[in-house]
């Protein structure tokens, strides 16, 4: 069986697999599927396919992790990510106007899995982010922003457009959804590709 | 944690149980149902439909009570005596029905589906739910087998749960959350387990159904039996649907000793064969043009050839045990003859041990074992409950070792041994004195305190499944001897075998004979009769004036391959007992029809000795008669007598025999056989030229045999065309590749078949299923499931041979 992983990642993955004891390799699965996300901006079918040969379990196995958790995107992102959370605290805070402008500012209708035109925004609802006593709360690429307003919304995404890189509430913050992946995966960033970057 | 038994009072009534034990199993003990849907007996507690509710004195919250132990003084309150309790059941049907299509009108679980059952019982007759129901394409195929609605799933991951605990199959899973979550299948995957009709029985509501049943019946109109399975020696207890008096259905029945709730998919899904259009069900007389005859006339006229004739009997292994019994009878006592066998591969001093003993080895102990060594058998292929039996005593974790010359599907569980066929004995006896891969698990057998267990496959070589035994005795563990067909082991025991009597007595020890004087007289024939190949021989040599075919077609089951057809065109009686007539029909001389095994009462045993009965579901299709009823007809066309006229009177007599030890030799007694073994001593030929491999053989589950006739969509879902597996080092050196054609060349035969690799395959073999499309591996055989075979790239040959 000859063994792949999207962008030729095979190294990277199989270093990865080793960080767990022998007989326990599928413990790697969420970091693999990081770090799938971190090339490809989304896991791919290939990806899913690729991360079940590595671990010897079936297609279904993976994919059923990779659904659960809002966390895994299986359709192509944008740049950045922007996830708004639609759940109870959040909605009775005015979570619904907040999804909008976010839609709005960055030109993602509200209809199929939300890129923005020009590749640079993907937007979606996400279930409960565990900060209910900041609600509305948001999350760019995997940081958090706290009590997030409409007004606050459009600015975020016009920094974000300008090159900036908004300080979350708490925690690291990350220039793109694939660089926050990346870390995820538990993996030191990537040299910077020649013409590449947010 | 305690083992002390536990006493609670559940609705007032007190009760003891053991430690552990789950609440709605405690209550079931006192008659009490609590309504349910995700848990399952045979299944780990999963509380996730929430159906189970009950109250427990001093807890803030209801419980669910499939997922909460015992506790010594605990007070539970169901809803027969908890309004609380009630209502939350009530509460929680509305919930689960809220999406429900209630479409059971035209769902195939309507009349036996728990969720309709219990929402009578206890559901709200009306739903305060007025808006739209969650829509979903209905229903899609996970495989060719099993069709998957999820509208009426109640996600109970009953399903998910058993491809994870069970089967190890696990190709369906939850996707999603929420109110997205649904039962699904990895886009381009197929749901290829050879388990997965399971997963259709446990679906507590009809969002598994099964494409062989989809708009078949309604429990109404069934009529049902409990039969057994014929596919497999495991002996699943199955319950077989009748519907205007064709087969319709088989399901598990459940047995915790045997088959748990469980079945493979060809013992659930191959059950058209008694329905065949090829099936023939009057006596047929060559003399008349294979035109149909009566019984008496045909019988007559076998009889007629038998009577002072050299007459041989060969059968299959799926009869019952009584069909054996009245076979060796009549051979013996009538006939006069040791010349039969049922054997596809010969045991040697095993056969003795396992044709005088009952039961060494059950579901039970195997389930129970801290090791297990597995030798010669691809468990999930040839017995595949064994398979699922193995994989539970893995989690409850026994250490298993397989030794086989390819990686079984126990691959996630067991430690494999990749061995060529034939070395099993020198690897076992190595093991035995402390050296080699294996001298770790006799150390591990031993350490178990004698509840390790050895399983010899029937493949093992007579010498390896002697060293198997003789490990398990060195190490202090119970050995089985494992065999494949549904009732190979019932055959041993009756003796349908040229050297052993009923109970494993030998025919030439005086002692034996003189055990069975009583009910088989004192005039039996003393020298040990030709085995399977000797009988073909002898038949092909003109030695023999009748040949006798018992549910068997030596052409496609046997491994002699031409043999089988100079035998065939040499002897001048051929007489077909069977089903159908198929590809003996050219040579058949007469034909007696048989009844089919859903036609039968009597009993099968099991790979472990255990004898099950059986129960027929519907009468013999035309002037078909049991076998035992045509054998003792021909008993007495020819002047003689069994001894028995009804079924109960030779059951009575065959206990007498089989179980108050008549005719049991003492259990010291296993002398090797002497002579040569018939595959070639214990070590496999080496292949001399580099080009040549060990190419070996058997059926995988599902193959091309008679009794899967018409099981098209198990073939869809399970069988794959003919291939020849050669490890990717010898394909690379013999210029094989990948589904490229190679030509196998024996001295038996040859064939062209597509290259698998599989690396998993013990190197300097080549593996070939035993009868699947396009290849009757039998051809290239001559005797032993394995030989020496040439393989080279079929384009390189036709190149050749064009140049020639
Ligand atoms: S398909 Fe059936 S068994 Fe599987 S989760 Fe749904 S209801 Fe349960
Ligand atoms: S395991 Fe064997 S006995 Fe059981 S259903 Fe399958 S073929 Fe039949
Ligand atoms: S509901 Fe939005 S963070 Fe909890
Ligand atoms: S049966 Fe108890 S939660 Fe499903």
């Amino acid at each position: 069986m000859t063994e792949a992983f999207p962008g030729g990642a095979i190294e990277e993955a199989r270093a990865i697999i080793a960080r767990y004891p022998a007989g326990r390799e599928r413990s790697a699965l969420m970091p693999l599927l990081y770090l799938a996300q971190s090339i490809e901006g989304y896991v791919s079918r290939e990806a899913l396919r690729a991360i079940a040969a590595l671990l010897q379990i079936t297609t279904a196995e993976v994919e059923a992790v990779a659904s659960f958790y809002t966390m895994y995107r299986l359709h192509p992102t944008g740049t950045h990510v922007i996830g708004v959370c639609t759940n109870l605290a959040c909605k009775l805070r005015g979570a619904v106007a907040v999804l909008e402008a976010a839609r709005e500012a960055t030109g993602v209708g509200s209809s199929g899995h939300g890129v923005s035109p020009d590749g640079a925004f993907t937007v979606h609802e996400e279930e409960c982010l565990g900060v209910c006593d900041h609600a509305p709360a948001v999350q760019i690429n995997v940081a958090n922003h706290d009590e997030v307003t409409p007004e606050r919304m459009r600015e975020l995404v016009e920094r974000l457009r300008a090159g900036e890189v908004p300080t979350p509430a708490r925690g690291p913050a990350f220039a793109s959804f694939r660089e926050a992946c990346r870390a995820l995966a538990g993996l030191e960033p990537a040299p910077p590709t020649p013409g590449g970057g947010a | 944690m305690t083992d002390e038994p536990v006493t609670l009072t559940i609705d007032g009534k007190e009760i003891t149980v053991p430690a552990q034990t789950l609440i709605i199993r405690a209550a079931e003990q006192l008659g009490i149902e609590i309504p349910r849907f995700c848990d399952h007996p045979f299944l780990e507690p999963a509380g996730a439909c929430r159906q189970c509710y009950v109250e427990i004195e001093g807890q803030p919250k209801l419980a669910t009570s499939c997922t909460v132990r015992v506790a010594p003084g605990m007070v539970v309150r169901t809803q027969e005596t908890s309004e609380l309790a009630r209502e939350a059941q009530v509460a929680n049907l509305e919930f689960l029905l809220l999406n429900h299509p209630l479409d059971c009108p035209v769902c195939d679980r309507g009349g036996e589906c728990p969720l309709q059952d219990q929402a009578l019982a206890f559901g709200p007759g009306e739903s305060r739910y007025r808006e739209a129901k969650r829509v979903y394409e209905k229903p899609i195929p996970l495989s060719p087998l099993v069709n998957l609605d999820r509208e009426r799933c109640v996600l109970c991951a009953r399903c998910t749960r058993f491809c994870d605990e069970i089967s190890g199959d696990r190709f369906i899973e939850l996707f999603e959350r929420g109110a997205g979550e649904r039962v699904s299948i990895a886009a381009g995957e197929d749901f290829r387990s050879p388990f997965s009709g399971n997963t259709i029985q446990i679906c507590p509501v009809g969002a598994l159904t099964s494409e062989t049943y989809r708009f078949v019946a309604r429990p109404f109109d069934l009529t049902s039996a409990d039969g057994v399975c014929p596919h497999c020696s495991a002996g699943c207890n199955l319950r077989v649907d009748v519907r205007r008096g064709q087969v319709v259905r088989h399901l598990a029945r459940d047995n915790a000793e045997v088959n748990d709730a469980w079945t493979c998919d060809k013992g659930r899904f191959a059950f058209r064969y008694p329905d065949d259009p090829a099936r023939i069900t009057t006596p047929l007389l060559r003399d008349r043009g294979l035109e149909p005859a009566s019984f008496g006339e045909v019988l007559g006229w076998v009889a007629d050839r038998c009577v002072g004739s050299r007459v041989a009997f060969l059968t299959g292994g799926r009869l019952l045990d009584e069909d054996y019994y009245a076979l060796s009878k009549l051979a013996r006592t009538v006939v006069g003859t040791n010349d039969l066998d049922h054997r596809r591969h010969e045991g040697g001093a095993v056969e003795v041990w396992a044709a005088s003993r009952p039961m060494s080895v059950a579901y039970a102990d195997v389930e129970r074992a801290p090791a297990v060594l597995v030798v010669g058998l691809d468990a999930e292929q040839e017995v595949p409950i064994l398979h699922l039996r193995l994989r539970k005593a893995a989690r409850k974790g026994a250490r298993i070792t397989v030794v086989h010359p390819r990686r079984t599907r126990l691959h996630d569980v067991a430690a494999h041994v990749l061995c060529r066929p034939g070395e099993e004995a020198s690897l076992l006896r190595e093991a035995v004195r402390g050296a080699g891969p294996l001298a770790s698990v006799v150390e591990e057998l031993g350490a178990a305190g004698g509840a390790g267990v050895v399983l010899a496959g029937e493949r093992c070589s007579s010498a390896g499944a002697e060293a198997a035994l003789a490990l398990a005795r060195t190490a202090g563990a119970r050995f089985g001897y494992v065999v494949r067909r549904a009732n190979d082991r019932g055959a041993l025991r009756a003796g349908v075998h040229p050297r052993l009597l009923p109970g494993g007595r030998a025919v030439d020890d005086p002692a034996g004979r003189a055990a069975l004087a009583p009910l088989w007289g004192d005039a039996l024939p003393s020298t040990p009769g030709r085995g399977r190949r000797a009988i073909l021989e002898a038949a092909a040599a003109g030695e023999l004036d009748v040949l006798f075919l018992i549910g068997i077609d030596p052409l496609t089951d046997l491994p002699d391959g031409a043999l089988a057809r100079r035998a065939l065109e040499n002897v001048p009686v051929k007489v077909v007992q069977s089903l159908e007539l198929g590809d003996l029909e050219p040579f058949a001389d007469a034909f007696l029809p048989a009844a089919a095994p859903v036609e039968k009462a009597g009993h099968v045993t099991t790979w472990e000795g255990r004898r099950q009965r059986v129960e027929p579901v519907r009468g013999p299709v035309g002037l078909s008669r049991p076998d035992w009823e045509i054998l003792a007809g021909l008993a007495a066309a020819m002047g003689g007598d069994l001894g028995f006229e009804t079924l109960d009177q030779l059951d009575a007599e065959l206990e007498r025999v089989l179980e108050a030890g008549l005719g049991t030799p003492d259990a010291g007694a296993v002398e090797p056989f002497v002579g040569p073994d018939p595959r070639g001593g214990e070590e496999a030929p080496t292949a001399a030229d580099p080009g040549s491999l060990l190419l070996f053989t058997y059926p995988l589950l599902v193959d091309e045999g008679r009794l899967s006739a018409r099981a098209d969509e198990l073939k869809a879902a399970l069988q794959d065309p003919a291939f020849v597996e050669v490890h990717p080092d010898d394909a690379a050196r013999l210029g094989l590749a990948e589904g490229a054609a190679a030509l196998v060349t024996t001295e038996a035969g040859r064939a062209e078949v597509p290259v698998r690799l599989n690396e998993h395959l013990a190197p300097g073999t080549a593996f070939v299923p035993f009868n699947n499309p396009g290849l009757v591996a039998g051809t290239l055989l001559a005797g032993s499931f394995w030989i020496p075979a040439g393989l080279e790239p079929a384009t390189v040959s036709r190149a050749r041979e064009a140049s020639a």
